[in-house]
């Protein structure tokens, strides 16, 4: 479906996207990852055909973004981190005049324009100017904007950035539904938006690929060695070090230094906790919580970044 | 063509929901309509009072003291309000973000600039469309402005407006500030308003230059100080130059040709402006 191979864009000496290769299958939700400014907008802009890049090239069911940019943009639906809309214009005489620059049969736009709409839920707002929309009925109609001509691919950036919970998860359960017939590539910060839509995930850093894999095996990088949260009604300093005597426990922290409070870190397969809670009780610790932190996408996220930028 | 025009319809959408359109049009038929009449005013008076005299009745001329001044004023106020209209057409576009969905279409850059130019054009139609009803109104009460002459210069001030259009949108693609666009092309289109004033004076000017940074180098060639060289260049830039035969009532190609240069060359170059800052 896609193929980008070596993909390289300097602006001005710098490098904003750096080598990066990536292919993406038919009906697949890409998650684009990566901190601000680490290429992902500009990698988007080279698919789309807008920019040009360095040197590399990408290719979308076979046409290349460079030599044949029209067959590649006729499959394309683009949504910009800032929704293109012009706000002078009805929504509906919007979707009509794109429809009709995307090249969809002219038999066709109305009824592309209507179930756009309809999916996008913008019924009740059809009639009225664009400006006068919320930030949350104008993502959406950059969303019907980008799906009105049934594309292969759906290219998203950051699709979900400024809107308020609910109409988070609205558009979230809408990109949801584009699954399996349309590719989606999906760009965010946002780390659950990742969890919750894609199927695999991409993550860039400084332009270059730090890590691709699907959210169970990148998830999975994580267990290796289990670690526990306790907090100590009554705590000795004694409690460290004994705790630290179990065997399997590969070190004991005080969290941030707050009083009773400590990390636990056991060996890899070992599980440490049963010997933990029966030591507190014994020793009349007070035992008042426990429980095993789960390392989240997030340390996963930033470790990966940050190994990459060590 | 489909782009084309569905480009330039939005752009004709666009001018009319907005207020631009109606103050631009509004602005325009009363200052032109303003200084028709006041034309007018003058005609008559001077027919009133000079009207038993036959040597100078011969010489009042409703054409030549009504309609071609008409045409003088409109190129002013064209000079004044075209950079107006194309001031949004490509700056906005950037600089809203609406330039990557344009350009993320199946849409060639040729077609963008074209469409936007046809929808500018519509607007000028518009305007002067409107102005037509002046002499129209005229040739109702007795003193009838010969129709040739006036349509001829009407052509005449349809070519400046879409010449200074094509300037204009050129300007606009160089720039995402509306205002920059609109004083960039305003200066553009008074530098060549006024450039055949030193038409006569260049050529000598330019010698002298040359002769002081070289050591007389231009006396040395042997080249002449009179006779057809910059001046005439310079007159050839100049768009009111090109605009006078119209007003008279001249047809005469070459200033046709002149016109539809200024709005291909812009044009073209718009669109290579537009492709090149891709590559930025």
């Amino acid at each position: 479906m896609l193929e980008v191979v070596g993909i390289t864009k300097v602006y001005g000496g710098r490098r904003a996207v750096d080598d990066l290769t990536f292919s993406v299958a038919r009906g697949e939700i890409l998650g684009f990852l990566g901190p601000n400014g680490a290429g992902k907008t500009t990698t988007m802009r080279i698919l789309t055909g807008f920019v040009p890049p360095t040197s590399g090239t990408a290719t979308i069911d076979g046409f290349d973004v460079q030599d044949q940019p029209l067959e590649v943009k006729r499959r394309i639906g683009y949504l910009p981190e800032h929704p293109p809309l012009y706000n002078e214009m009805l929504v509906r005489s919007y979707l009509n005049f794109v429809a009709t620059i995307r090249g969809v049969p002219r038999r066709q736009i109305t009824r592309r324009v209507d179930g756009a709409i309809e999916r996008c839920g913008l019924n009740e707002v059809a009639g009225r100017l664009i400006g006068n929309l919320s930030k949350g009925f104008q993502q959406r109609v950059g969303l019907a904007q980008a799906i009105l001509h049934d594309p292969d691919l759906l290219i998203l950036d950051e699709p979900t950035v400024g809107l308020d919970p609910s109409q988070i998860r609205d558009i979230r359960q809408l990109i949801k539904s584009f699954a399996g017939e349309h590719t989606v590539i999906l760009s965010t910060h946002i780390l659950a938006e990742v969890t919750m839509t894609c199927n695999r995930v991409l993550i860039i850093n400084e332009g270059r690929k730090a890590a691709t894999d699907t959210l169970e095996r990148l998830a999975a990088r994580g267990v290796r060695r289990p670690r526990v949260a306790l907090h100590l009604g009554r705590s000795a300093d004694v409690a460290a070090r004994t705790i630290g005597a179990i065997s399997g426990v590969v070190g004991v922290e005080r969290d941030d230094g707050q009083e009773g409070r400590f990390v636990i870190e056991m060996a890899e397969g070992q599980d440490a906790r049963e010997e933990i809670a029966a030591l507190a009780v014994r020793e009349g610790w007070g035992l008042l919580e426990m429980r095993p932190l789960a390392r989240s996408l997030e340390d996963i996220f930033i470790e990966i970044i940050g190994g990459r930028a060590s | 063509m489909r782009n084309t025009l569905a480009i330039a319809w939005r752009e004709i959408q666009a001018y009319f929901t907005s207020p631009l359109a109606y103050v631009v049009i509004g602005v325009f038929l009363a200052l032109s309509g303003y200084f028709f009449w006041a034309g007018l005013l003058r005609f008559s008076e001077l027919c009133l009072r000079y009207g038993n005299n036959p040597y100078i009745s011969q010489q009042l001329n409703v054409n030549d003291m009504v309609i071609r001044p008409h045409f003088g004023t409109m190129g002013i106020i064209f000079l004044l309000m075209i950079p107006v209209i194309t001031m949004r057409l490509l700056a906005e576009e950037r600089r809203t973000g609406t330039a990557e969905l344009l350009f993320t279409c199946p849409v060639t850059s040729g077609q963008v600039v074209l469409g936007k130019y046809l929808g500018a054009s519509v607007l000028l139609l518009v305007m002067i469309a409107v102005t037509l009803t002046y002499p129209l109104l005229v040739a109702g009460g007795g003193t009838a402005p010969d129709m040739g002459p006036t349509l001829i210069g009407y052509l005449g001030i349809l070519l400046m407006g879409l010449s200074f259009l094509g300037i204009g949108l050129l300007i606009s693609s160089l720039t995402e500030n509306q205002v920059v666009a609109a004083v960039g092309a305003f200066g553009v289109l008074l530098i060549l308003w006024v450039i055949n004033w030193v038409a006569s004076s260049a050529t000598a000017t330019l010698a002298s230059i040359i002769n002081n940074f070289t050591n007389g180098l231009w006396d040395t060639l042997g080249l002449p100080l009179g006779g057809p060289t910059l001046g005439d260049l310079i007159n050839q830039l100049s768009i009111t130059w090109h605009s006078q035969d119209f007003q008279k009532g001249l047809l005469d190609t070459q200033h046709i040709v002149f016109y539809a240069s200024v709005v291909f060359l812009s044009l073209f170059v718009t669109q290579r402006v537009i492709e090149s800052r891709r590559w930025r």
